[in-house]
């Protein structure tokens, strides 16, 4: 039992590795969490211009999937990866216009788990055009 | 000597591993309440400008100003709690009890005076000001509020 105790050798690379399992996955989260909310504020800024510009032509329209492509090209989203709705697609003036994004981005921390994660914006605003 | 240090790292990691989570829980509490209010001053802002965007037909064909129309103060509320909802898993209230609560005032013709705030605004103008409880469970595990209060602002006017 002593010989074994003072056998120390390979003590410190394992406290390392123990560390790392720990401290790897912390840092990861947080890495994961910041990237993951700033995805969500950049998609929800595009929700809320295209809202607004599907209120001014009237709903749904070919200029309308345009711009939202645009705008995700210019935040960094790939819009091929994105999901986009707008109800209803022809609205009257005063009549609320709903456009709803939707990702699935993935999440992965080290050690522990990799998933995925739906990142959805929705904004509703108000037409503007008397059709 | 050597022999005494064994186990050190895991020993200091052990006992700094309750530190690291509390400031981990803390961190993203805190950049998903600031997400949250971030999304709510969004919603306030779009229901402002919304409501802003309808004038008063009447007084545009007869003299030709801006007037907001009179349910203005009502549709900034209504919009108000329409995008609202996208983040009502994350809020303290609903997304009606909350826009209920905020302090909407429509200042239909300009120049005018907010009472409230003492602004002076120059044309017809939309304030919103609203207290939006949104949860937060990683404070209320630090023994914080489980429900953090933030005040959004929003003030719109048409060109």
């Amino acid at each position: 039992m002593r010989a074994w105790r003072r056998d120390d050798r390979g003590l410190a690379t394992l406290e390392t590795i123990l560390m790392l399992v720990i401290l790897v996955p912390l840092l990861f989260a947080i890495l994961e969490f910041g990237w993951l909310t700033q995805r969500w504020l950049a998609q929800d800024g595009v929700a809320l211009q295209a809202a607004r510009y599907a209120g001014e032509l009237g709903g749904d329209r070919p200029e309308l999937r345009s711009y939202i492509q645009e705008q995700l090209l210019l935040v960094g989203i790939d819009p091929g990866r994105v999901v986009v709705e707008i109800e209803p697609s022809n609205i009257a003036w005063r009549e609320p216009v709903r456009v709803s994004l939707r990702t699935d981005e993935q999440v992965a921390i080290p050690f522990l788990f990799t998933t995925s994660v739906a990142v959805r914006s929705t904004a509703v605003a108000r037409g503007e055009v008397n059709q | 000597m050597r022999q005494d240090e064994a186990g050190t790292a895991a020993l200091t990691t052990i006992v700094m591993l309750p530190l690291l989570l509390v400031v981990l829980v803390g961190v993203l509490e805190m950049g998903a309440l600031r997400a949250v209010a971030h999304r709510a001053g969004a919603a306030a802002d779009l229901a402002t400008i919304v409501a802003v965007g309808d004038q008063d037909q009447l007084e545009l064909a007869l003299s030709g100003k801006l007037r907001l129309a009179a349910d203005a103060a009502d549709i900034a509320r209504d919009y108000f709690a329409r995008n609202l909802s996208a983040t009502v898993p994350a809020l303290g209230a609903s997304a009606d009890a909350i826009a209920a609560s905020a302090d909407i005032a429509s200042f239909p013709t300009a120049p005018s005076l907010d009472p409230r705030t003492g602004a002076r605004y120059d044309r017809p103008t939309i304030r919103l000001i609203a207290s939006i409880p949104i949860r937060t469970p990683g404070f209320a595990a630090l023994l914080m509020p489980a429900v953090t209060t933030v005040t959004v602002r929003s003030v719109s006017s048409p060109r």
